[in-house]
């Protein structure tokens, strides 16, 4: 059953034109975990991998194709925790690099500090010799068309808002029992300067016990906060609940408490695995004993053998 | 229907010469809290209030008393939660305001946002017409002078002893007489913390929790160890569990001993008016003011 990498790419709505795009681009990242899983690497290198890849994936909100807030700047945020030992490295709205979450890994390997924000995140980065990147490499047609939308007097910010654009996430196993959990997003679109949600915020965008399992989430930040989602769902798996319905029970308390929707990758420490969402659609992709699971809408899951022919 | 307020300054290895400032403060603020509650005020009002009070005493690491970062200057975090609805408001690396529980409250009230950071907490602050204080007016003397001692140790050093540092975030829960239940934290951070630096306070979960059916809590201590245990989160689950909030508290605590080895304290109350104040470092500053009665008498405060 070890070891297992589940990524995803975003909870909510995606719209046609980019649901191929988003499926690809989860099934990529999977395998990039995956191979890494394989060749021994830990579940922290492997989940730090594939959110990179979806980071370098201008079709995921997070890195570059992230949303702009409501003056048109990108600022990030991103979140890895190591079940062994429960350290944390977390960035809050950062701005000019291509990979938060491998800024995020750095607070947490570098510092003594477990979460760093804005022109400090900056600065730890210039430190460590993370390149500053230009805000226009972040910036996609499509995350610039969408924020003009919803400029407009009219606009539905709400409703142009679920996960049109995907906070991406991963969480493994690995062969040694190792479990981790990483997050990295862009925000809301047209959020306030400086807004920071569930993402970087321990316990809710995500999650990882070597004792329990892990969690990564997506979806309405601010709902997500305040019943901190991942961490709500490892104590249901702690009073003995599978991952599956742990993250249901979660999803559906979220939904009914606050009214918000979303969707999580859970893993336990025997690689039991799920990728449950209440959203319209969440696309996942999961790898394991050589093969590869994905799905977009509830109930789907394709798969398909990882073996090269 | 019992109103209840606990209010704390800080668990660490509180000095002789703090000491009694500290007892007078968090009593003060406890007593301040508490006539909101009295008044017929909400669990939410009397919080913030007991907790502006403590930001405006100097001998607290909040607002006017805190600490400095590595670069001498002071960035503020806060939290509040309200827990019948669950909504909260946060800030974090604030800088040049008075009163971080406030601008958090404002963020969970006029804003669709729970947290804002940084240079765009304080534009945000600009439109509420929040004021601008300059950091000398919020930097003691005795802060400038330990800071400046403090710079020349080595870091390393110093990470060993983390109940001795000084944690004096401040915070309190309450209960109303609705029955609704709060909590809010505030800090200026670890001195000498590396610019940006983002402890517990601000994160729900960790710095604070507020759920009606089960309690407040509001925590102080090592920051990264609180955010390793989402120690908040984990007292409240506790009580969900059926656990008293003093064993809720103390298995708590002594989980993020044992499993991160990390001291601190908290403070929770119970929707039924149940109330702890629990700490595993040296000594934390906390008081506690409850009424049995509505309108009655019976008040007492420890």
């Amino acid at each position: 059953m070890l070891p297992v990498i589940v990524v995803h790419g975003g909870a909510g709505h995606i719209p046609r034109e980019r649901s191929e795009k988003s499926m690809s681009g989860v099934c990529y990242a999977a395998r990039a975990g995956y191979s890494l899983l394989q060749g021994g690497a830990s579940s922290m290198d492997a989940v730090v991998e594939a959110v990179i890849q979806m980071e370098n994936d201008p079709h995921f909100n997070a890195g570059r194709g992230s949303v702009l807030n409501v003056k048109g700047d990108v600022e990030m945020d991103a979140l890895v925790m190591d079940g062994k030992t429960l350290a944390s490295g977390a960035v809050s709205a950062v701005r000019n690099i291509a990979n938060p979450v491998q800024l995020a890994r750095l607070v947490m390997d570098k510092t003594s500090h477990a979460c760093l924000t804005a022109e400090g995140a900056s600065k730890f980065a210039r430190a460590v010799g993370i390149p500053e990147v230009s805000q226009e490499s972040l910036i996609t047609e499509y995350a610039r068309m969408r924020w003009t939308k919803n400029l407009a007097p009219d606009a539905n910010p709400v409703e142009s808002q679920m996960g049109k654009m995907g906070t991406v996430g991963a969480v493994a196993v690995d062969r040694e029992g190792n479990i981790a959990c990483a997050t990295s997003t862009g925000g809301m679109l047209n959020k306030m300067e400086g807004r920071v949600g569930d993402t970087p915020c321990i316990g809710s965008g995500g999650y990882a016990d070597n004792q329990t399992g892990a969690v990564s989430t997506t979806g309405h930040g601010e709902a997500i906060m305040k019943v901190t989602l991942a961490r709500l769902i490892l104590f249901h798996m702690e009073q003995g609940q599978t991952v599956e319905a742990a993250s249901d029970v979660g999803l559906a308390y979220m939904k009914s408490r606050v009214g918000g929707l979303g969707g999580v990758v859970t893993v336990d420490p025997q690689g039991g695995w799920g990728a449950r969402f209440n959203s319209l659609q969440m696309a996942w992709a999961a790898a394991q004993d050589d093969r590869l699971h994905y799905g977009l809408y509830a109930g789907e899951r394709f798969s398909e053998s990882l073996q090269t022919p | 229907m019992s109103a209840v307020i606990v209010v704390h300054g800080g668990a660490w290895a509180i000095p002789d010469e703090l000491a009694q400032a500290s007892v007078d403060g968090v009593k003060s603020a406890a007593c301040q809290g508490f006539s909101v509650l009295k008044g017929g005020g909400s669990a939410l009002d009397a919080v913030e209030a007991a907790v502006r009070m403590m930001e405006d005493n100097t001998v607290f690491n909040a607002g006017h008393g805190a600490t400095l970062n590595n670069n001498g200057d002071v960035e503020l975090d806060a939290i509040i939660m309200d827990g019948k609805t669950l909504a909260c408001g946060a800030v974090s690396s604030v800088k040049n305001i008075a009163n971080p529980v406030s601008l958090a409250r404002a963020v969970m009230d006029k804003t669709s946002h729970v947290m804002l950071t940084g240079s765009g907490a304080n534009q945000f602050a600009e439109s509420m017409g929040v004021e601008t204080v300059p950091t000398d007016a919020l930097v003691t003397e005795y802060e400038r002078k330990e800071w400046e001692k403090h710079k020349t140790y080595v870091n390393g050093v110093m990470e060993d002893f983390n109940a001795q540092w000084a944690h004096d975030t401040v915070g309190a829960v309450a209960l109303d007489c609705t029955g609704n239940v709060a909590c809010a934290t505030s800090t200026g951070g670890i001195r000498n913390k590396k610019i940006g630096r983002v402890g517990d306070s601000p994160v729900i979960g960790s710095g604070g929790y507020a759920d009606n059916f089960s309690g407040a809590v509001s925590c102080t201590g090592h920051g990264e160890s609180i955010l390793k245990v989402t120690l908040a989160r984990l007292i409240v689950s506790h009580i969900e569990q059926g656990k008293s909030v003093s064993d809720a508290s103390q298995l708590s605590l002594q989980y993020m001993g044992e499993r991160v080895h990390g001291a601190g304290g908290s403070i929770v109350v119970s929707p039924s008016g149940q109330w702890a104040a629990t700490f595993t470092t040296e000594r934390m500053a906390w008081a506690a003011a409850q009424q049995d009665e509505l309108c009655g008498k019976n008040t007492s405060a420890t």
